[in-house]
């Protein structure tokens, strides 16, 4: 099955597609995020795909720092590794769509009220 | 962005944006900066057919697609490569996974 979820409808911030811009060249620690699940598996996403979420990019971007994005390192106990990697693909794809190229998100049903979950959470 | 593909080692997974005509010498490159590990200790394998992938070839080349998995491995002291470890969050927690379970 194939869906697309209207709840995780892509953030349209003020700044939206500027921000998009991904490269494919060089790729540097300092520019990456390390998310950890409930089980503590990790993810290793580039901070511009994580900021599709805005509760991340609210983290990445105020004023008093946190200590989790000094560290680069953001744990998030309540989400699972199934669903922690399902967002990750999901800030991916919505970086392809965001740059023309329009295809599926595809959601294992079983996953989809958890995933809601989490992007209510993440503002995603 | 072209692609990205997903290369996993024991509990991580590094998510890399890349493009169909780079190279896995580019790939791990990228890796390199990632875990301070150089190239020529990182041994990349498409998970899905078990192939080693070449540093000379692209992903192209060697079907490495949009949200492949690779496994990544390093060079162990005896200078042979260790075994593909992948560790998956089902193998001790298991409330979703419909595919292949069984259900007890």
């Amino acid at each position: 099955m194939v869906c697309v979820l209207p709840g995780l409808g892509r953030e349209k911030g003020k700044e939206g597609e500027e921000r998009v811009v991904a490269s494919a060249g060089k790729m540097r620690k300092e520019d990456t995020l390390k998310l950890i699940s409930a089980e503590g598996f990790e993810f290793v996403v580039d901070r511009k795909a994580a900021m599709v979420s805005q509760t991340i990019r609210n983290m990445l971007t105020s004023p008093g720092s946190f200590s989790e994005t000094e560290h680069g390192e953001v744990t998030f106990p309540e989400i699972s590794t199934t669903i922690l990697e399902k967002i990750c693909q999901y800030f991916y794809w919505s970086l392809q769509y965001a740059s023309g190229k329009e295809t599926e998100f595809h959601i294992e049903p079983e996953l989809t009220l958890e995933l809601m979950m989490a992007a209510n959470y993440l503002h995603t | 962005m072209a692609m990205y593909i997903r290369a996993k080692r024991s509990k991580t997974t590094y998510f890399l944006q890349c493009d169909p005509t780079e190279t896995i010498l580019d790939i791990k490159q990228k890796l390199q900066a990632l875990i301070d590990q150089p190239v020529n200790d990182q041994r990349l394998i498409l998970v899905e057919t078990g192939e080693v992938l070449e540093d000379s070839k692209t992903l192209a080349d060697q079907k490495v697609e949009n949200d492949a998995v690779v496994a990544l491995t390093l060079r162990k002291d005896d200078n042979e490569f260790e075994d593909v470890n992948i560790v998956k969050p089902n193998d001790f927690y298991q409330p979703h996974e419909a595919d292949g379970g069984s259900n007890c």
